[in-house]
């Protein structure tokens, strides 16, 4: 009994003094399936150049919402990690209610960051006030995916002809249709954080929110949601789930898919046997969408930690991951972009070459806007009204538009913060 | 003198359930009152407010239409599934123990994993069930107004078209649901005494129904009551399969917003602690005068032997 006891002890102090050798900082992300293959190539070349530092993986999040409370509940308990993965548009919340810590005091100790990579544009989308709070890992916009094969039906056999407008994408809708195909497109409307609805207000140049004021009241408003009434109902769009959506296209069943670039890794490796290509993203006009939201995700500072060694480590992880061959690795696993200039220009020139369906939204890179955040404590709640809302008018429930637009309109901004 | 053996008895329970059960309804109850979400360092006393929300907004309104039909479909269809089963399975000599089996079966199967399963039988084009229904186009049962239109347009979506989501769902919780009925009826069968049938049958009641309607269902009142109250509690707490199908939104525009669902998107998803503490006081509400309704209704009528 005796010696047991001491060998624990032993053990114990041993352990104790590993740890105190190296510095250990607690790390967790969102979408295991999407991101388990990308962090798994970075781990080695972090561990290669910096051997002290341990990053410990807690168990990921499901989603973006999920990761946005689970930091809120870790925050309440106070046991937040040092660094965590948020989703665009969930980063401002953690800034209102002051858990994440801004970066200007470690970027002004860097000397080359520009040189880095790290450029204003894809910096700004993680800018609150003066101060920079997160470094944006990957990106994503919204793209067409295309099933050739089945577009040949009505007559659109090369990748220049594809639709370029959603007028466009309607005419051909009723060209598949006669051609027998029964579902012949489906519009990821139910991406998380209203994405869906924000790039039709963007493709108008029209931000979704202006401070505290939600701008869907305006006549940008009413186009976004006319278009989707005609889009879903000049081309009998189901009311698919997420899964089904994306198992029907993979499966060869749907001929034009509209979704995040973020799948397109994952569509590339279960599709059946056709011909699949990307292409921009249509446009209310033939010159294309003024802007698109950025998807995707940032790395943000959370730790509680007052050891300069700790915070010193996080940083080091930080920069890595979102710069250099560590984001390039971001956009070899996944059909996301890394948000680095270094890494998309320079790094991965080659690699686009030979990904054409990867290159798509590489290409709309200067459409590139926020995804923005519904300020305040109902944000999550706004965001849920807003979805409730476009799936009325995908299953019939909504006719009329502009009663929809004034009801919408009201319920949300009742959610936000008064005018202050 | 006065011997205080007595609270030394009742004191471990007594303590266990003011810490577990009381306080934190009382804690929901006061918070139901504020604004409070999660994150935040304090609340604001808002009143009545989330209770007025509660019973004024279209959401509430979809939330109270998906539970009620939810319960009023599942009691009465798993209670009566139970009684049948057991009853037929009781009469069976041999086969009894494999029948058992089969309809207890998905009562020990994690819903949420059936869902799953359920989920991809579903499936509007590749799933089983469609696909089998298609099978039946251009034969005989097109005559049926309904099958003609499936074949022509496709048949539904179970899960997301807002005409059947909720019918869906309550199939697959009676589905789920009636094995256990069944177990706790036969049950109650077994401690049926053979004199009473034997009496009734001396008495002149010849038929199976008469024997039914006069021994065997008096008999079962107590059983009834359990049961009933039982699945009532168990349909108002259907959740699992609801965030199986519906991580977000809770079915086709709404159509399958369950009260504890509405509870989780509240409370855990969009961390408004106040209104989801609110709609969880209402479900208390809601659970404890049924029970107590039902109580009152069976009860009087039921003989304890």
């Amino acid at each position: 009994m005796k010696n047991t006891l001491t060998a624990m002890v032993f053990a114990l102090s041993a352990t104790a003094g590993f740890a105190g050798d190296k510095v250990v900082i607690e790390f967790a992300y969102p979408y295991s399936h999407l991101f388990d293959v990308t962090y798994e190539k970075i781990m080695p070349m972090f561990n290669a150049k910096y051997p002290d530092i341990e990053v410990k993986m807690r168990a990921t999040y499901e989603s973006y919402e999920d990761a946005s409370n689970t930091i809120l509940r870790e925050a309440v308990a106070g046991e937040l990690p040092d660094v965590t993965m948020q989703g665009l548009n969930r980063q401002s919340v953690l800034v209102e209610k002051g858990i994440a810590k801004s970066l200007e005091p470690f970027i002004t100790k860097e000397a080359d960051f520009a040189k880095d990579g790290y450029h204003p544009a894809m910096l700004s989308l993680s800018t609150f006030g003066e101060d920079v709070y997160g470094l944006p890992f990957s990106i994503s916009l919204p793209v067409g995916y295309y099933n050739m094969d089945l577009m040949a039906k009505a007559g659109i056999d090369s990748t220049d002809k594809l639709p370029k407008t959603w007028d466009e994408v309607i005419a051909a809708c009723g060209a598949l249709k006669e051609a027998g195909v029964d579902v012949p497109m489906f519009w990821g409307w139910n991406i998380t954080g209203n994405w869906f609805l924000q790039a039709l207000m963007w493709s108008q140049d029209k931000p979704t929110v202006m401070g505290t004021d939600f701008t869907l009241d305006e006549a940008e408003g009413l186009v976004a949601l006319n278009t989707m009434n005609d889009l879903f109902s000049g081309c009998e769009m189901p009311n698919y789930d997420l899964k089904t959506a994306m198992s029907s296209f993979s499966a060869g069943e749907i001929p034009m898919y509209f979704w995040s670039t973020s799948a397109v890794g994952t569509v590339e490796r279960s599709k059946a046997d056709f011909n699949f290509v990307t292409n921009e993203y249509p446009g209310l006009t033939a010159d294309g969408p003024m802007g698109l939201p950025a998807g995707g995700n940032a790395a943000m500072l959370v730790s509680q930690s007052d050891d300069p060694a700790v915070l010193d480590a996080a940083w080091k992880w930080l920069k890595f991951i979102t710069s250099g061959e560590g984001a390039a690795e971001v956009a070899r696993t996944t059909g996301y972009m890394p948000p680095n200039q270094a890494a998309n220009e320079i790094i991965l020139k080659a690699f686009y070459a030979e990904n054409p369906n990867k290159a798509t939204a590489v290409r709309q890179l200067p459409l590139l806007r926020d995804w923005q955040a519904y300020p305040g404590d109902n944000g999550l709640a706004a965001t849920q009204v807003i979805y409730d809302g476009i799936e009325g008018i995908v299953t019939g429930e909504y006719g009329d538009m502009q009663e929809l637009q004034e009801d919408l309109s009201e319920e949300v901004q009742d959610l936000l913060p008064s005018g202050s | 003198m006065r011997s205080y053996a007595h609270m030394w008895f009742i004191g471990p329970a007594l303590f266990l359930m003011v810490v577990i059960l009381l306080l934190p309804i009382g804690v929901a109850g006061a918070l139901s009152f504020t604004d409070y979400s999660l994150g935040n360092a304090g609340a604001d006393f808002v009143g009545l407010k989330n209770y007025v929300q509660i019973f004024t907004r279209s959401t509430y309104e979809k939330m109270f239409g998906a539970t009620f039909r939810y319960v009023f479909v599942v009691v009465p269809l798993t209670v009566g599934l139970g009684l049948g089963a057991a009853l037929l399975i009781n009469s069976l000599g041999r086969f009894g123990d494999f029948y058992k089996t089969i309809y207890f079966l998905p009562v020990m199967a994690a819903l949420i994993a059936m869902a799953i399963v359920w989920e991809f039988a579903l499936h509007p084009t590749i799933g089983f069930v469609n696909t089998t229904l298609e099978r039946g186009c251009g034969t005989w049962l097109e005559a049926w107004g309904w099958y003609a239109h499936g074949c022509a347009e496709g048949f539904p979506l179970w899960l997301t078209d807002r005409a059947y989501a909720i019918w869906t769902v309550a199939f697959i919780g009676v589905w789920q649901g009636f094995g256990f009925n069944m177990v706790l009826y036969l049950a109650g069968l077994t401690s049926i005494p053979r004199e009473l049938y034997h009496a009734a049958e001396l008495d002149g009641a010849k038929t199976g129904w008469q024997r039914f309607r006069l021994v065997t269902w008096p008999m079962l009142g107590p059983t009834t009551v359990f049961v009933v109250t039982i699945s009532l509690i168990r349909s108002f707490q259907v959740f699992d399969m609801v965030e199986a199908f519906y991580p977000q939104g809770g079915g086709p525009s709404k159509s399958v917003y369950v009260m504890m669902f509405a509870i989780y998107e509240k409370g855990i998803q969009q961390n408004l602690m106040g209104i989801g503490a609110a709609i969880t006081v209402v479900f208390l509400g809601f659970v404890m005068v049924l029970t107590l309704i039902q109580r009152r209704l069976v009860e009087r009528r039921t003989h304890y032997v």
